[in-house]
């Protein structure tokens, strides 16, 4: 459950990238968030793993109220929210396996169990056997699905995908789009932040729409409408 | 936290030593250059110790008795003096044994010799050496004996006065410390700016895994430790290498040393030898200090975790 409580944030000088947003996520719900560019929905992200502080408002993540989050109690929180962006954020000297084990080199994960994890997430994110190869060696659509297993070694009960789709072809964009279903399917709250019109009328999932920093619309099984 | 997140950890401080390497160069070079002079401070206060020591040890107060008074009125004043808590050593010359000493000291002038056989008597009298625990009790020592009933006895006395000579090598070593301390002053201050650098680029060169690190919810100190390390290796290696600069110095110095200290012998790198682990634990525990500081400094500047 994610309860956004009148979420404003401000810029300064003068930039109000949030103005009063009120939202309520369902566990396990699959949400695409749309709007123009530049109205906010990078930040409503960023808000939600604290690496924004709000303005104004509350954000209240599992019960967690993480709106005056202290510093030492982040890495707690992105532990339970997986992210993936337009850019995979990848290490290009490291392999596959190796980028993956990053992340659960940082939760003090043992070499043994992460033998276990990353072939059981590679499987899952359609990576078998590229365990060992390095990003310049992949296509887009595989390095994000690094990126995903990157997201997912920690079972996060929440995956924000800012764009990830933005850099990738209609073929690779219509697998991570089947691949985001299927982790919503085994029970992750995805939100997925896109500008692809196509992706979000083909899913039918719940639309919400942000303009100038703020829900103009909020649909159940929605269509892209701007 | 974990053997693989250690392992993490090490390889990631190894790395950033290996990417930036001729920083990481120059870093190690400015604190060797510290600790030399951090080094060459030390051997001069040892020596200027030692020097002084050994000038004191050579101080000593001679009561010369009227060769009139008796050997049991010289004893009965040796017993009176070994009661004061200042004096740590007192040796009785008898007549006999001064008259000895000076004939031996006189043997080549026959006519002293012969004047002195021509003598019935012992012309010389007994001696008491002196000799305090510290050489500032000289005076009070004198001030007892002058006070004493023992004092009419006694023709004269010598006080040897080596201070002139004492404060001479504190002067120097005062000045030569002085001018040691500035020098390493300067060089830590350049090490701490230098160390603080080398992380601030470190940090930068890193700022793609920090920012991976973050997301993935890696704790402010694990993202810290690797950085905090790579300083202390640079003070680690810093203070080894110095200390093994230094010793061939020390082999170098040692002539000179030698031909100070004349009688009393002084080896150095025997003394750096047996205080090796004290030396290299403090100035361990100064580059620790001081790096881990200056990472900290820069990690607060650049490192927003
Ligand atoms: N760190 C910042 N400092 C100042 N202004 C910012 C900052 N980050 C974002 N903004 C501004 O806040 C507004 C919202 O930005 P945001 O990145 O959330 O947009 P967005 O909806 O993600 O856009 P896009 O679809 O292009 O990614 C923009 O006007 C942007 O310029
Ligand atoms: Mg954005």
């Amino acid at each position: 459950m994610i309860i956004l409580k009148d979420l404003s944030k401000f810029y300064p000088p003068d930039v109000h990238a949030l103005k009063g947003v009120n939202l309520h996520i369902k566990p396990k719900e699959f949400i695409c968030l749309v709007g123009k560019s530049g109205t906010g929905k990078t930040t409503l992200v960023k808000l939600m793993i604290a690496e924004e502080k709000a303005s104004k408002g509350r954000i209240i993540i599992g019960g967690w109220d993480i709106t005056d989050i202290r510093n030492r109690e982040i890495p707690i929180l992105r532990r339970q929210i997986g992210v993936v962006f337009q850019d995979f954020k990848l290490l290009e000297k490291k392999t596959v396996f190796e980028n993956i084990a990053f992340a659960l080199q940082v939760s003090g994960i043992s070499l043994v169990r992460m033998k276990e994890i990353i072939p059981q997430v590679l499987k899952i994110v359609g990576l078998e056997g590229k365990q060992d190869r390095y990003p310049v060696q992949l296509s887009g659509g595989e390095q994000q699905r690094v990126a995903l297993a990157r997201a997912l070694v920690h079972r996060p009960k929440i995956l924000l995908a800012d764009e990830p789709t933005g850099n990738l072809d209609t073929q690779n964009t219509k697998e991570i789009m089947e691949l985001l279903l299927k982790i919503n399917d085994f029970g992750t709250t995805v939100i997925l932040v896109t500008h692809n019109q196509d992706v979000v009328n083909s899913i039918n999932k719940r639309v919400i729409t942000i303009d100038s920093g703020k829900i103009i619309s909020d649909q159940k099984k929605g269509k892209y409408i701007l | 936290m974990s053997i693989s997140s250690i392992r993490q950890i090490i390889v990631f401080a190894w790395q950033s030593f290996w990417r930036n390497f001729w920083l990481s160069i120059v870093t190690i070079t400015i604190i060797v250059l510290a600790f030399i002079s951090v080094n060459f401070l030390l051997i001069l206060n040892i020596l200027s110790d030692n020097a002084i020591k050994v000038v004191q040890n050579k101080v000593d107060v001679s009561l010369y008795f009227n060769h009139d008074a008796s050997e049991s009125q010289v004893l009965e004043t040796q017993i009176y003096l070994s009661a004061v808590p200042q004096i740590d050593d007192i040796t009785y010359i008898s007549q006999a044994q001064a008259l000895e000493q000076f004939k031996q000291k006189h043997q080549g002038d026959a006519d002293i010799i012969q004047s002195l056989n021509e003598l019935q008597e012992n012309p010389l009298g007994a001696t008491l050496i002196i000799k305090a625990k510290d050489i500032g009790d000289y005076p009070d020592i004198i001030d007892v004996v002058n006070n004493s009933k023992y004092n009419n006895l006694i023709q004269d006395k010598s006080f040897d006065d080596n201070e002139v000579f004492i404060d001479r090598i504190k002067e120097v070593s005062d000045n030569v410390n002085r001018v040691g301390l500035i020098a390493s002053g300067i060089f830590i201050l350049i090490s701490l700016l230098i160390v603080f650098n080398t992380i601030r680029v470190a940090i930068y060169t890193h700022r793609e895994e920090i920012s991976i690190m973050k997301l993935v919810g890696a704790t402010n100190w694990y993202i810290r430790s690797p950085f905090l390390l790579e300083s202390i290796i640079y003070g680690l290696l810093g203070v080894a290498i110095a200390m093994a600069v230094t010793y061939p110095i020390l082999g170098l110095i040692q002539p000179y040393v030698n031909s100070f200290f004349l009688d009393s012998t002084f080896n150095l790198a025997q003394y750096f030898s047996q205080n090796i682990i004290k030396i290299l634990g403090v100035e361990f525990l100064i580059t620790v200090l001081l790096n881990v500081l200056s990472s900290i400094f820069a990690m607060r500047k650049y490192l927003k975790v």
